[in-house]
């Protein structure tokens, strides 16, 4: 027999004492020690906490405090202006949607794709090696680089209208379909294996094993994936100042072509304007932005407990 | 007594069979450089419930997964060798992966109903191969399935509960009821029962029996009491060989190999 075999036979021949448990016990000090350990671990873990909650809390108490009364519903339905009394943020808000509508539109389709192809069909090589590095990558590239990319491509290349919601969309989705990618994949991997091989083993074709059975079980991950790179995007600044869009727009855009700005890089402009009714209207704006940002996360907390499926 | 040669007259006395439902020849399985299965011949026929036995990593599941081509979803899986299903190479180009899969029907270790509805689940196959024509037609496909598959009685009040709420038992033959939807010539069952109680497990046996005849069913078991009691014809594999092949009784009352006897007597395995 061979070395594993013959230290086996001499552990078994080893004698051993029974363990000590009496109360003066090396065990029994260890355990206060233990004991000790794992009270000092629970009260550091709640203080962590504390600390967290803390400041969200301060920063929405502060951003209400500030904001809550330049909330109305003409600041609601109105535009930018000049004046802080007459300001609305119905434009940006607008300009937001028409710019995500942009950026779901081409990211999801796509972004969804890429995920079935590479999990489902691509062959295990060295060419998806470098495809599954890339878009890991892509995922990690901040987002200015993004903007210049925009810029460099959509704008001076391909000549497409400055500020429009229709080339911030386009550099958003470009940031967003990696996200999208990895969480599909994710999603995609979880559905087991055993599905698969049952729908193949009563004759169904692979596109059919997919479109039948991995992407419906995938598709609440893919989903919350999909939310949370888009309230990612929802929020992004400095890619859309790069594109232009962060131009006084007195009226909300009417198409995806027309000038337009969207909520985070308002609020970005309104927080440098001198005049003081200002300050009042960039705490209400963040107020929309949060509440918008929060009901998409909720959304995305909701998809994933109502369909997730337990194995 | 028979000579070593498996292949032409496979068994005494079974020189009736005209045609063999599958046969394979020379099959040799690889899994990159380590090969699974050697040279291995068998012959299936219609009227008999082919048992494969053997000790773990024997090669019997990778054997029967060869014969409807489940390996080619393994990329590092390599065959060689000739499998017929009705006289046609199931590995020539000409044929058809998915329609093999139709006519080679398979049953899993594991149950693994579609976490769709009970009807959904029995539907799927003769929807994918447009067997019903109605929503009549497909209701008398899915009433059919679950009496063959002996799961009619208990499931026929809540079709449109999930396949995944039912018991371990009461999934296998739901999964066995989806195999038979499409009315495929051979089913494959691998190791129905290891994942079952002995109660469910002898549901499923029993459903084996009342089957046999009308599809030709393999099974692959750890279970040699199974195996002797639901088979009439056993394969003995071991370390990728095939053994020895025969009438399951001869198989358990009189190996004619050293090998056999030592792995039926619990000598290992």
């Amino acid at each position: 027999m061979t070395e594993p075999a013959s230290a086996i036979a001499i552990a078994t021949n080893m004698e051993r004492k029974p363990t000590d448990w009496s109360a003066s016990s090396k065990m029994r000090q260890r355990l206060a020690s233990r004991n000790r350990t794992e009270k000092m671990f629970q009260f550091t873990g709640l203080a962590a906490v504390v600390l967290a909650v803390f400041f969200l809390a301060f920063l929405l108490w502060s951003m209400l405090a500030d904001g809550v009364h330049g909330l109305s519903w003409q600041f609601l339905t109105g535009t930018d202006s000049s004046d802080p009394e007459t300001v609305g943020i119905w434009g940006a808000l607008k300009g937001s949607l028409l710019t995500m509508a942009v950026t779901l539109g081409l990211s999801f389709p796509i972004g969804v794709l890429t995920a079935l192809y590479l999990e489902e069909f691509a062959p295990r090589n060295m060419w998806t090696d470098i495809v599954e590095v890339s878009i890991n990558n892509l995922a990690a590239v901040p987002s200015i680089i993004f903007g210049l990319l925009g810029l460099a491509v959509f704008l001076n290349f391909m000549h497409l209208p400055r500020s429009a919601p229709v080339v911030g969309g386009l550099t958003l989705a470009l940031m967003t379909m990696p996200v999208i990618v990895i969480a599909g994949r994710n999603a995609i991997k979880s559905v087991p294996p055993s599905i698969r091989d049952a729908a193949r083993g009563i004759g169904a074709s692979p596109v059919q094993v997919v479109f039948h059975h991995v992407l419906p079980l995938a598709l609440p991950g893919i989903m919350t994936g999909t939310i949370i790179g888009m309230a990612r995007a929802l929020g992004e600044t400095a890619p859309l100042l790069m594109i232009g869009m962060r131009a006084f727009i007195p009226t909300p855009p009417s198409s995806f072509t027309e000038p337009a700005t969207v909520l985070p890089v308002q609020i970005f402009l309104w927080s440098d304007e001198i005049s003081q009714g200002f300050v009042e209207k960039t705490s209400a704006a963040i107020i929309v932005l949060l509440a918008v940002l929060m009901t998409m996360n909720s959304i995305a907390i909701i998809l994933r407990n109502r369909f997730e499926q337990k194995w | 007594m028979v000579a070593l040669d498996m292949t032409t007259d496979t068994v005494p006395g079974d020189a009736a069979v005209a045609q063999h439902k599958m046969t394979t020849r020379n099959v040799n399985v690889y899994y990159g450089a380590k090969q699974a299965i050697k040279d291995v011949s068998i012959d299936i026929d219609m009227d008999n419930v082919t048992a494969f036995i053997g000790p773990s990593g024997c090669g019997k599941s990778t054997f029967l997964r060869t014969l409807n081509r489940m390996n080619d979803t393994v990329a590092s899986a390599r065959v060689t060798g000739e499998i017929t299903l009705d006289g046609e190479d199931i590995y020539a180009s000409s044929m058809d992966v998915v329609q093999l899969r139709a006519r080679v029907g398979m049953v899993f270790q594991k149950p693994n109903p579609f976490p769709k509805s009970i009807y959904d689940n029995i539907a799927y196959g003769p929807r994918i191969h447009g067997l019903a024509t109605s929503k009549a037609d497909l209701d008398v496909i899915v009433e059919s399935s679950l009496r063959r598959a002996g799961l009619w009685d208990e499931v026929k009040d809540r079709l449109r509960d999930s396949g995944t709420a039912l018991s371990g038992g009461q999934q296998q033959r739901l999964c066995i009821g989806r195999a038979i939807a499409v009315e495929p010539e051979v089913i494959l069952m691998d190791e129905p029962c290891s994942a079952l109680d002995p109660i469910a497990t002898a549901k499923i046996e029993e459903l084996i029996h009342a089957l046999r005849g009308r599809y030709a069913i393999v099974i692959v078991t750890h279970n040699m009491q199974q195996a002797a009691r639901v088979s009439q014809r056993t394969a003995f594999f071991h370390l990728g060989d095939l053994v020895e092949y025969g009438v399951t009784t001869d198989i358990f009352t009189n190996p004619r190999e050293e090998r056999t006897k030592d792995y039926i007597t619990g000598r290992y395995g």
